[in-house]
C-alpha cells in the first residue's frame, strides 16, 4: 500500500491550488443570479462520488483548508463544511455498487447542497450568524445544481486526485 | 491510509480536526497566520497565470455579448460625468469650509490621516463573505482595522494583513459594523439678538441677549456667506435688534451593519428617544468618529433610502444605500487610521 502522503496528498495539493485559483480568478467574477458557483466544492463532491465517503471527507477537508488559508474565514470552517459535503456525496456507494454517471451527479448535487449550507450554519456555531438568511434558499440550490452538472466532468479528476482506479472504485462499492 | 483506518474513524477525525482548528484560530494563532501567508505566496503566481489564460477569453466573450450594453453604459456615464463636474465645484467649496470649521473647533477628521492608494486584485470566492483583496500590506504600513474608501465613500475595513497584500471586509458583510451619524438640517430656528446701548460711563461698551426657540440638543449653525463669513439668511436689522435664522443641524449616531452583498446597510440608532423622527429619506450618513470608532469622523457612507417601521421596537432602524459601488471596485484608498482595539465594530 502506498502511504497517503506519497499518493493522494501530493495530487490533492496541486489540483486544489489550480481549482482554487480558477475559483478566485474566474468563477468569483461571474456569478449566476448573484451566486458564485463553487468549483472547489464541485471537485470535492466529484471526488466523493467517485471515491466514497471517506475519500470525499478527506478531499473536502484538505481543499477546504486551502480555501480557508487563502481568505479570512476561520481556519477549519470551509474544511469542515466541505468535508461534510464530500462525505454526503460519497455515501452514494452505500446504496449502489456501480453508480451511473447521472446517479453520481445526483449525489454530488446533494453533497454540494450540504457543503454549501453547512458554511453559514457552522458560522452560527462559531459565533458569526449574519449569513443565515433567506438568501440561502437562492444560494444553495444554484451551487448544488451547478456542482451536479460539473460532476461528470470533474469525477475523473477527482478519482485521479484521490488515487482511485476504476477497478478499485468498483471494489469500494462491493 | 483509507484501508488502514475505518470509514467512521476518518470522518470523525476530519470533523474533530476541523472543530479544533476553528477553536484555535478564533483566538488567533501565529502558526496559522504564517500558513496563510505561505498559501498566499504560492497562490499569487498561480492566480497570475490563471488570469493570463482566462482574461483574453473573458474579454472576447464580453466584447461579443455585452457590446450594446457597454455602449449605452458609456453614454450614461458621460452624462453623469458632466453632472458631477458641476457638483464637484460645489463640493470643493464645502470641503474648504468644512476644514476651516474643523480648524476653528480643533477637531480631527479623515483629512488629518495619511492615505495609501491601492488596487483591488481579487475578491472573495465564497458566497458567504463580502471581501476584496488589495495589493498593499504591512510593508506599506497597513494594519488591521484601518478604514478603506474609494472616491464615493467608505468601502470597508482591513481584516487580514500580509506583507504585500491585505483583505478588506466590505461594509455590506454581515460581520461588519461601524459607528455612523446622520446629519440632517431640521426646521429653521429664529434667534433674536437684542442690542441696547448701555454706555452710562461713556466707555462705548454694549450688552446683548439672545433667545432661540430650539428645544433640541443639536448644534445651531448660522448660514453664512463663504466669503465674508456673515450670516446671510433672513437677517433683519433694526436699530436695536437682529433676527437671524439658524439652520438646526441634527446629529444622530448609531451602529451601521451590513446585511450581505446587494442589500442596503442597516443603521440602528443609539438613542431611541431623541429626535430621530427628524431623520428623513435622503439624509446623508457618514462615519461618526470618536475614540471607539473604527474610522475617523466624516467619511461619507451613503444616503438613507428607507425608514424601517419596527412595531413594538423602541430602537429606530433605517436602511442606507452605500455611495460606493461595491460590485465594481478597482482602486481604493486605505486611510492609515489606527482604530481602538475596543472598538464597537467587529
Amino acid at each position: 500500500m502506498r502511504p497517503f502522503f506519497a499518493g493522494p496528498f501530493l495530487r490533492l495539493l496541486p489540483v486544489g491550488f489550480i481549482a482554487l485559483s480558477l475559483q478566485r480568478v474566474l468563477f468569483a467574477h461571474h456569478p449566476v443570479a448573484d451566486v458564485k458557483i463553487q468549483l472547489v466544492l464541485a471537485l470535492v463532491v466529484a471526488a466523493g462520488a467517485g471515491g466514497g465517503a471517506d475519500r470525499g471527507a478527506v478531499a473536502g477537508f484538505v481543499l477546504g483548508l486551502l480555501y480557508d488559508l487563502s481568505g479570512d474565514t476561520p481556519l477549519g470552517l470551509m474544511a469542515l463544511a466541505y468535508g461534510m459535503g464530500g462525505m454526503t456525496a460519497g455515501s452514494l456507494h452505500r446504496f449502489t455498487p456501480d453508480p451511473q454517471w447521472w446517479l453520481a451527479a445526483l449525489f454530488a448535487t446533494f453533497g454540494a447542497a450540504v457543503g454549501e449550507a453547512a458554511v453559514p450554519l457552522i458560522e452560527v456555531i462559531t459565533g458569526q450568524s449574519g449569513w443565515v438568511t433567506t438568501d440561502l434558499l437562492r444560494i444553495v440550490p444554484i451551487v448544488a445544481v451547478s456542482s451536479g452538472l460539473l460532476c461528470p466532468l470533474l469525477m475523473p479528476v477527482g478519482r485521479w486526485m484521490m488515487g482511485v482506479k476504476r477497478k478499485k472504485w468498483k471494489a469500494i462499492a462491493e | 491510509m483509507f484501508s488502514s483506518l475505518s470509514r467512521r474513524r476518518v470522518i470523525a477525525l476530519v470533523v474533530l480536526t476541523g472543530l479544533l482548528f476553528i477553536t484555535i484560530d478564533r483566538n488567533g494563532n501565529p502558526v496559522f497566520d504564517r500558513a496563510r501567508g505561505a498559501v498566499a505566496t504560492v497562490l499569487r503566481p498561480i492566480d497570475t497565470a490563471t488570469e493570463a489564460l482566462t482574461l483574453p477569453i473573458e474579454r472576447a466573450w464580453f466584447g461579443i455579448s455585452n457590446y450594446d450594453d457597454l455602449e449605452r453604459e458609456n453614454e450614461a456615464l458621460r452624462d453623469q460625468i458632466e453632472q458631477l463636474r458641476g457638483n464637484d465645484v460645489e463640493a470643493q467649496s464645502a470641503i474648504i469650509e468644512y476644514r476651516q470649521l474643523l480648524n476653528v473647533l480643533q477637531l480631527t477628521s479623515k483629512f488629518d490621516y495619511p492615505t495609501l492608494a491601492a488596487q483591488v486584485v481579487g475578491e472573495s470566492p465564497s458566497n458567504f463573505q463580502n471581501t476584496v483583496e488589495i495589493n498593499v500590506g504591512s510593508n506599506r504600513g497597513v494594519q488591521k482595522g484601518m478604514p478603506v474608501t474609494d472616491g464615493a465613500g467608505l468601502v470597508g475595513k482591513i481584516t487580514e494583513v500580509y506583507p504585500e497584500r491585505s483583505i478588506v471586509r466590505l461594509i455590506t458583510d454581515p460581520d461588519y459594523a461601524v459607528t455612523a451619524q446622520v446629519l440632517s438640517v431640521d426646521e429653521p430656528v429664529t434667534a433674536t439678538t437684542t442690542t441696547t446701548s448701555d454706555d452710562p460711563d461713556g466707555t462705548g461698551s454694549s450688552s446683548s441677549s439672545t433667545s432661540t426657540t430650539s428645544t433640541t440638543t443639536t448644534t445651531g449653525v448660522p448660514t453664512t456667506d463663504p466669503v465674508s463669513g456673515q450670516p446671510i439668511s433672513n437677517t433683519t436689522t433694526a436699530p436695536s435688534s437682529t433676527t437671524t435664522t439658524l439652520l438646526e443641524v441634527v446629529r444622530e449616531t448609531g451602529t451601521l451593519e451590513g446585511q450581505g452583498g446587494g442589500k442596503p446597510l442597516l443603521l440602528r440608532f443609539t438613542d431611541s428617544t431623541s429626535s430621530v423622527t427628524s431623520v428623513k429619506v435622503g439624509a446623508i450618513v457618514d462615519t461618526a468618529g470618536g475614540n471607539n470608532s473604527l474610522a475617523p469622523q466624516g467619511i461619507p457612507i451613503g444616503t438613507i433610502t428607507r425608514i424601517v417601521d419596527q412595531t413594538g421596537d423602541s430602537s429606530r432602524v433605517v436602511e442606507v444605500t452605500p455611495n460606493a459601488n461595491l460590485r465594481r471596485l478597482y482602486f481604493v484608498t486605505v486611510v492609515l487610521f489606527v482604530s481602538n482595539a475596543d472598538a464597537v465594530g467587529r
